[in-house]
């Protein structure tokens, strides 16, 4: 209700004298509780309308407001129609209030009973939320064809499915508008803006929905300006309520006005209730994660039909039908929403976000169809990362948790939870950038020790090259070229030249910048690729290399170059440790298995002189070095490469001699960070 | 073309078969006969049978080394010439090999005119100062 001064407005509330504005035309602006009682007409029925109207006489009405009009004030006994039909007679007081430009403002009307007449009447000390009924205006056009098929069954109802006709005519009208109490009472955190538009149902208790839908029904059997009442069943909101119900006029054939009078069913005082609603409210309101509301309930019986078909994969079905998964994007409606929820999505306010859930996954289609399949299965809750559109078009990453509702609760309701995680998402971004170009610098660092093999090994088939090309046109200068033999040269050079391009590539591989990959992989595949970088390290310094690799090893997701760089930088290591031994003594040993877990060991041991006791623990900290040219950052980087693949990296000595690592990767199923 | 009335004899010793059958070939089409071996181990099992005239060998090889290969024949008074030809290039190594008396040091990949003067010049006669490996 447009309000001049709200202090007024909430002072009116108040009093127990029936209080009523009016603009200059006679049309009611507002109508406090007391009136209310006085006269059975809920607020919400009477505003905007015509004084005339609630008149007993009309042309009595009409002449006392001219009255009025000409002296600005007029006292006598009115003659009110109520909402029960009847006529209530008052003592009224009228006066017309002017603004300071001399135009006029409002009329004020204060009425009491004549005497003999007294209102059904509450304790006029009791707070004015009780002495006000819950009111209600509310939409049945939805109900077309359910009030159709109750209206074709008149004549009686002989196998009960009125019951059900009467609940789902609750289901599916829609609420206009409510009062405060309403809101108050069932809103919950909803405000009565947030309520307008939303089903009745999604407010109203269950037990008593099929009750609701009867009087309804009789409300618009019967004639304009008789109510219809019944009383319920204490409900746990209130205790015995009465509600009351009747036609909209003429110009709102579809509406009708239901009242709702009892007292709050609940043993703690108003002020108390009030409180904890309040702290509640702001609890949800002020919680730091955004809240959504949403009302599935339709999408609930839906699932119930598909069950009852025999549907059980219903991932597989949802595959083959996604025009359900669009059906629950528009038509599921968000209900209520909290302050960060309007904050992190950015709407204007609750206004914007109180719409179908379709948007909220747009660019996450997927999410919808496994909150769906979560529902159907019957799971208390779903949770999973998503990209969210927002509603100025920026793309968030959050965490998206849904709780659907208990079953056979009284209000079916969903809640979608969503946690921001776009700055933790951007900060790990800038972490694994960092860690890669780490990494990077490390092979780079590593490829800087085999140079001498890398030349050598890239010599080997260009040497074979030139030696054969000159040698091919030696045969062709003769008298009678060799065809033959120049075919065979050829042929050899062209093998050569693709042995250069393979070790070429292997080492750009490993030199370049790139963002990781994640394939499935085996660590037998790593080791053997690793080998290859280091052939010629090992068999100039007379390495032998006993390899034990073991036959169905689990498979690993993991990039295939950090992984290489891991043995690769341990096989130096372990070259490198055997300098001072004797060249007989020098054994490199290299075992790969699957653990009792399903992890891939690999384990290298070397028999060199082992590492110091006083050391072991420090090996794998960053910038810790024993070598003279070394910067430290090796076995760092090889801890953080198979940390981020889910594994662990230990040293040890072996009693025997010498050091051994070990590497451990979890099975396939544990994807790197990355991903 | 050749001052000495046989044929000489080659030997071939590289670990990569691919550059062993490159120059056995390059050899052969220059009227030469050569023998090629993968380690200088198999090589010094030949010699003990077998006449050569000239030694080609690489430096890094599985087993013996091409150098380890020179401090033996070194140490066997054995003075066939030695063209060492390798992909390496540290100072040491080279300085090491002439200092083992290896006819010249050539660097893989190397010219085939570049190889056949050498070995012209390491068999035309075992003092004359010849090959780019002398002369650097």
């Amino acid at each position: 209700m447009a309000s001049p001064a709200s202090d007024e407005m909430s002072l009116a509330e108040l009093a127990s004298e029936s209080t009523v504005l009016f603009d200059e035309d006679g049309r009611v602006r507002y109508w406090n509780p007391a009136a209310e009682r006085l006269f059975g007409w809920p607020a919400l029925s009477v505003e905007g309308v015509q004084v005339t109207r609630l008149a007993a006489s009309s042309r009595q009405e009409a002449s006392a407001w001219a009255a009025l009009l000409q002296e600005g004030f007029w006292r006598g006994v009115l003659k009110r129609r109520s909402r029960d039909g009847h006529v209530v007679e008052v003592q009224a007081r009228r006066l017309v209030r002017f603004e300071d430009s001399g135009e006029l403002r409002d009329v004020v009307e204060f009425a009491a009973p004549t005497s003999g007449h007294r209102p059904t009447s509450i304790d006029p000390i009791d707070a004015p939320d009780q002495m006000m009924a819950a009111s209600w205006e509310i939409d049945v056009a939805p109900c077309e064809s359910i009030l159709a098929d109750i209206e074709g069954e008149r004549a009686g109802d002989p196998d009960g499915r009125h019951a059900a006709l009467y609940q789902e005519i609750v289901e599916k009208a829609l609420i206009v508008r409510v009062n405060k109490r309403t809101a108050r009472l069932v809103g919950g955190n909803r405000t009565r803006e947030i309520m307008a538009g939303q089903r009745v149902a999604a407010f109203w208790p269950l037990a008593s929905r099929s009750a609701l839908g009867e009087l309804i029904v009789e409300a618009l059997r019967s004639e304009a300006g008789r109510s219809v009442f019944r009383g319920l069943p204490t409900d746990g909101i209130l205790r015995d309520p009465v509600v009351t119900a009747w036609r909209a006029d003429s110009e709102r054939p579809t509406h009708v006005f239901i009242s709702v009078e009892g007292v709050a069913d609940d043993d703690r005082s108003y002020l108390y209730l009030k409180a904890s609603e309040a702290r509640y409210r702001k609890l949800i309101h002020y919680m730091p994660v955004a809240l959504l509301q949403v009302d599935a309930s339709h999408m609930g019986k839906i699932y119930a039909g598909l069950r009852a078909q025999g549907v059980v994969d219903f991932d597989g079905y949802l595959q083959e039908h996604p025009e359900l998964i669009d059906l629950a994007g528009r038509s599921v409606p968000v209900t209520d929403v909290n302050r960060r929820a309007v904050e992190l999505l950015g709407g204007q306010g609750p206004h914007d976000l109180i719409r179908p859930v379709g948007h909220l996954f747009a660019i996450s289609p997927a999410t919808l169809r496994r909150v769906m399949v979560g529902r159907f299965s019957g799971r208390t809750s779903h949770s999973e990362f998503m990209k969210v559109r927002a509603l100025d078009g920026r793309v968030l990453d959050v965490r998206f948790s849904v709780t659907y509702p208990e079953p056979l609760t009284e209000l079916d309701t969903t809640i979608f939870s969503l946690e921001d995680m776009t700055d933790r998402v951007r900060m790990e971004a800038q972490l694994r950038q960092l860690q890669a170009d780490y990494s990077h610098a490390a092979r780079v660092s590593m490829l800087g020790e085999l140079t001498s093999s890398i030349a050598h090994e890239v010599n080997q088939p260009l040497a074979a090259i030139m030696t054969n090309a000159e040698t091919s046109l030696r045969w062709l200068a003769r008298d009678v070229p060799d065809v033959t033999k120049v075919t065979q040269l050829t042929a050899r050079i062209a093998a050569s030249a693709r042995r250069a391009d393979e070790i070429v590539q292997r080492i750009r591989g490993m030199a370049s910048k790139r963002a990781p990959e994640t394939v499935s992989l085996t660590l037998n595949e790593i080791v053997q690729q690793s080998l290859l970088f280091v052939k010629h390290e090992i068999e100039t310094r007379s390495i032998r290399v006993a390899t034990s690799c073991a036959r169905n090893l689990p498979r690993v997701m993991g990039d295939r170059v950090q992984l290489q760089q891991v043995v690769v930088n341990l096989l130096i290591n372990a070259a490198q440790a055997m300098e001072g031994v004797d060249e007989a003594e020098r054994l490199l040993t290299i075992e790969t298995m699957a653990d009792a877990e399903g992890s891939s060991v690999l384990t290298l041991r070397d028999r060199g002189p082992g590492i110091p006791a006083e050391h072991l623990s420090r090996i794998f900290d960053g910038f810790f070095t024993t070598k003279d040219e070394g910067m430290g950052i090796g076995l760092a980087i090889c801890r953080s490469i198979v940390a981020a693949h889910g594994g662990t990296i230990s040293a040890a000595n072996v009693s025997a001699g010498g050091a051994e690592f070990r590497v451990e990767l979890p099975a396939a199923e544990v994807a790197p960070r990355w991903t | 073309m050749w001052p000495l009335p046989q044929i000489p004899t080659v030997a071939i010793i590289d670990d990569d078969e691919a550059v062993r059958e490159a120059l056995g070939d390059l050899l052969h089409v220059s009227g030469l006969i050569c023998r090629c071996f993968a380690t200088a181990g198999a090589f010094l099992a030949a010699l003990r049978t077998t006449h050569f005239d000239c030694i080609v060998t690489d430096v890094r090889m599985e087993g013996m080394s091409g150098i380890e290969l020179l401090e033996r024949l070194q140490k066997d008074r054995c003075d066939l010439p030695i063209i060492v030809l390798s992909s390496i290039l540290d100072q040491q190594v080279r300085a090491r090999a002439l200092g083992l008396g290896a006819h010249c040091w050539l660097s893989k990949p190397v010219g085939d005119k570049r190889l056949l003067d050498a070995l012209s010049a390491a068999m035309g006669s075992g003092s004359v100062a010849a090959g780019e490996g002398h002369s650097s």
